[in-house]
């Protein structure tokens, strides 16, 4: 069960960027996760559009302290997110999630190589981040192009996404470039 | 004299627990706004069996992690402590502790309230008691305050592994092994 460490000189002078790249990717991962489980449950042609009455039962509304207004504006919600997304935003979404959570296992395994300052791993690096940094762009170029309601749940954490990504992707360049440099 | 290495198993469980743990967290926030369950209104009924299902193993994880810290030799932290080292190993026990609430008192909750629990959608694990409302409305209140109190301490350990990171003495790569 135990090792002896043999290489426990091995360090990397930017083990915080890599601890910061695995927080950063194990928050997009469940948050791509969360966004599949979103587009797998609200389907199209599911209950709450075709115009159903919420029911709200009495217990339950004094289990989950809710207002008999809050338990109907919930059935509400669906309504809004399945009549703000076009045909094929659901489709996209999936895919796009599906790719974004890859990424992110991606991205926390790169976290893990810049810890243990696998230098000859910085191409890998500079791949992960700007993978993600396509995927904040393209998810994006999606949410552009929904209804305005569902557009403003998603446009700004897709753009702190983004700015998050920039600034890693920019860090482990420059680390990159410095590595090369005192190589040659 | 050389350094115990943390066992892989360790570094793969802690892993697959902080992902589960923070998934857990996004996911139980967005679907406590799905419309209440129904007849019709199904749209509880994946988020919350995914979410039972993700706790439950949660559960067997952390057995799994405890029983390997007991018996290998490696331990979190040195055993000359000092203060700083012993609420550290105290933190960490208390995060264990709070995740292994959550998950029971999830289960409590949701055997009480009367709805079946089946494991991965393959075992379906026998309901061991009756509806009961008021027992049900008591694990969820502990269900709830529990995982406060866990997100409280998940951030003060991210806090702790940060600065660690920012100060650059080495703790953190026994966490971040890929070999």
């Amino acid at each position: 069960m135990t090792h002896i460490n043999e290489q426990s000189n091995v360090q990397s002078p930017v083990a915080w960027l890599g601890a910061i790249a695995v927080l950063f990717g194990l928050l997009l991962l469940a948050s791509q996760g969360n966004e599949l489980l979103k587009q797998v449950v609200i389907a199209p042609g599911s209950i709450a559009e075709l115009g159903v009455e919420a029911q709200c039962r009495a217990d339950e509304l004094e289990e989950e302290e809710l207002s008999l207004q809050e338990c109907q504006l919930m059935v509400s919600n669906i309504q809004i997110i399945l009549a703000s997304s076009p045909d094929w935003f659901r489709s996209f979404q999936i895919t796009l999630s599906c790719v974004g959570g890859i990424a992110a296992i991606f991205s926390i395994l790169s976290g893990f190589s810049i810890v243990g300052g696998q230098k000859k791993k910085s191409r890998m690096w500079i791949f992960s981040f700007a993978l993600l940094l396509l995927i904040d762009i393209a998810g994006f170029i999606a949410a552009v192009n929904i209804g305005p309601m569902l557009r403003a749940q998603y446009l700004w954490p897709l753009m702190l996404w983004f700015f998050i990504h920039l600034c890693l992707l920019l860090a482990v360049c420059n680390i990159a470039s410095a590595y090369k440099s005192t190589e040659n | 004299m050389p350094e115990i290495r943390t066992p892989r198993a360790i570094i793969a469980l802690h892993w697959i627990l902080a992902a589960s743990v923070i998934f857990l967290f996004v996911s139980s926030w967005w679907m406590l706004a799905l419309p209440l369950p129904s007849n019709l209104f199904t749209y509880r009924e994946l988020p919350f069996q995914l979410h039972k299902n993700v706790g439950l193993t949660l559960l067997v994880l952390i057995v799994a992690m405890l029983f390997i810290h007991f018996v290998s030799k490696y331990k979190a932290v040195n055993s000359q402590q000092n203060r700083l080292e012993l609420w550290a190993h105290i933190g960490h026990y208390l995060i264990y502790f709070f995740v292994a609430t959550c998950c029971l008192s999830g289960y409590m909750s949701s055997s009480y309230s009367g709805w079946s629990t089946t494991l991965w959608w393959l075992v379906e694990i026998p309901a061991w008691t009756n509806e009961n409302d008021e027992l049900n409305i008591l694990f969820s209140d502990i269900h709830g305050w529990a995982s406060w109190a866990l997100l409280i301490l998940i951030a003060m350990h991210v806090a702790a592994a940060l600065y660690h990171a920012f100060k650059d003495d080495k703790l953190i790569n026994k966490m971040f092994r890929l070999d």
